[in-house]
């Protein structure tokens, strides 16, 4: 709650709030399995804990994802990130971004917190080695200053993993 | 049963249903029916279709057909589920008998009863249809394409919300700000140019005049996008703008003056003869009244009032025309004869 983008974002809009509220509902009702919402009282930035698959590269490991919403959710993506340290995997970078279409340009308002969950346990669940992306060092350098991946011009070509 | 009584059967179900029936096998029967709730000739009180496989062995009908969902819309897994269900418990029910329009019928009426959205708006997460509210439901739409359905407020914000990014796109792409008028005109037209969208939920193409519908009916039409309203902006600022609302003022306060009525007694003012104080006098007498009751409110028209009751009535008519000349000093010969020439042109 400290870093400066959290103090600097928008609160967020009444539909925001409506739609998040149902979704925090509907989560603890049927959460995704593998995935377990830290309980706050802050519902502009969720705090989740990941479990890899059983049978993956990743089972019984433990990361945390980073979750903020926009003022005009679900209309804009939230921000996704792994709290470092992240899974090493091909997709992820060190300073936990992760390069995802969903989370940005095939974004769509009918994707809800749990669907996003779903896709990246299935991203983690298919990767083939625990490897970072190939030009790790050189996008983490570039992100300094707490930038968000969301100004990132992403680049999508690698649909198997 | 004889191979010619099954083949009878499908020229018959071939009969019933037309084009929505594709065999791929004739014997044994293998058919894909595409079906409709009854209701569905109106297209807006369609919520659901299914096409229905059926796949006879060479027992038939001795061993029902199976039965399977080929393709749906409207239907999540579980009214599938329900529908195949129904299907096939008839199929064992008549085993033995000719069964495949029944089959067909059975399926029509499951649809017919299903045909209603269910689930949540995927938008907002809340129900489409509140069975608790009843009527208090909000209003939904459906999008033709794919027969997926959005409260009509939800799905109406999220089409001004993508319209307004995608402008937004325009505008940074285009850096001279001389041409920002142009551009945003050139955006909109790429949009209805463009005239699709995407399905929020299966990304399915459908037409934006499905959404235009829908904003038609809730009376955002002017809200559409947000280029518009910025394009106003500009225009509001304008000359001619301010001429034609002043325009509309004068009109409006008319009205109101004459409780309603405009036509006759502009017509009354176009007569050459009405500015010469003695052909005025009678019929003036009594809007005068009327006029100069609103008028008195107004103190800056208050010079006009008091001047002859010939150049006064055209003027009161039509003060907020004379907006612009008012705070030039003129005399009211002038001004009359600028009316004349004025309405002259504007009904050539």
């Amino acid at each position: 709650m400290t870093s400066p983008s959290a103090s600097s974002r928008k609160a967020l809009s009444k539909i925001a709030c409506n739609r998040l509220q149902k979704e925090l509902v509907e989560w603890q009702v049927n959460p995704p399995a593998g995935f377990k919402h830290k309980v706050t009282d802050n519902l502009q930035r969720w705090i989740i804990e990941v479990t890899g698959a059983p049978g993956t590269l990743y089972a019984g490991e433990t990361y945390q994802l980073q979750v903020d919403f926009p003022e005009h959710y679900p209309m804009e993506a939230p921000q996704v990130i792994f709290v470092p340290p992240a899974p090493p995997h091909p997709h992820i970078y060190s300073n936990g971004h992760i390069c995802l279409d969903i989370l940005y340009d095939s974004w769509s308002p009918a994707m809800t917190v749990s669907s996003i969950c779903i896709s990246l346990l299935s991203m983690l669940s298919s990767s083939p080695a625990k490897q970072r992306p190939a030009d790790n060092d050189r996008y983490v350098k570039n992100c300094k200053n707490g930038r968000s991946p969301k100004e990132t011009r992403w680049w999508f070509h690698d649909d198997k993993v | 049963m004889a191979e010619e009584e099954v083949m009878a059967e499908l020229e018959a179900v071939e009969a019933v249903y037309g084009d929505d029936c594709q065999v791929i096998e004739p014997y044994p029967p293998h058919l894909h029916v595409h079906l409709k709730p009854r209701t569905a000739d109106i297209s807006s009180q369609q919520f659901v279709e299914a096409t229905i496989g059926m796949r006879a062995g060479s027992q038939y009908p001795e061993e029902p057909p199976v039965i399977s969902i080929i393709d749906s819309k409207g239907l999540d897994e579980r009214r599938q589920k329900l529908l195949i269900t129904s299907i096939s418990d008839i199929a064992f029910e008549l085993a033995s008998c000719l069964m495949l329009v029944a089959l067909c019928e059975e399926a029509v009426e499951r649809l017919t009863s299903m045909n209603h959205p269910d689930g949540d708006c995927p938008l907002c997460l809340y129900p489409l249809l509140d069975e608790d509210s009843g009527s208090n439901s909000l209003p939904f739409m459906k999008l033709m394409s794919c027969f997926h359905c959005f409260h009509c407020d939800c799905i109406i914000r999220w089409w001004n919300f993508i319209q307004m990014q995608s402008e937004k796109e325009i505008m940074s792409s285009s850096s001279s700000t001389s041409s920002r008028i142009v551009t945003d005109q050139q955006g909109m037209r790429k949009m209805m140019e463009g005239s699709m969208g995407k399905c929020p939920v299966c990304r399915k193409v459908f037409l934006t005049k499905d959404i235009e519908h829908v904003l038609d009916l809730v009376g955002t039409g002017a809200q559409l996008d947000s280029g518009r309203i910025e394009v106003d902006a500009d225009i509001l600022q304008s000359d001619s703008e301010k001429i034609r609302r002043q325009k509309f003022e004068a009109v409006l306060k008319l009205q109101q003056e004459n409780s309603g009525l405009i036509e006759p007694k502009r017509n009354e003012v176009l007569l050459p003869g009405m500015f010469l104080p003695q052909a005025v006098t009678a019929p003036s007498s009594e809007s005068d009244m009327t006029s100069s009751g609103t008028q008195n409110n107004d103190p800056s028209d208050k010079s006009e009032t008091n001047s002859s009751s010939s150049v006064n009535r055209p003027g009161s008519r039509k003060q907020s025309n004379s907006n612009m000349r008012r705070h030039r000093p003129q005399n009211s010969r002038n001004q009359v004869r600028h009316w004349v020439r004025k309405d002259n042109v504007s009904n050539n």
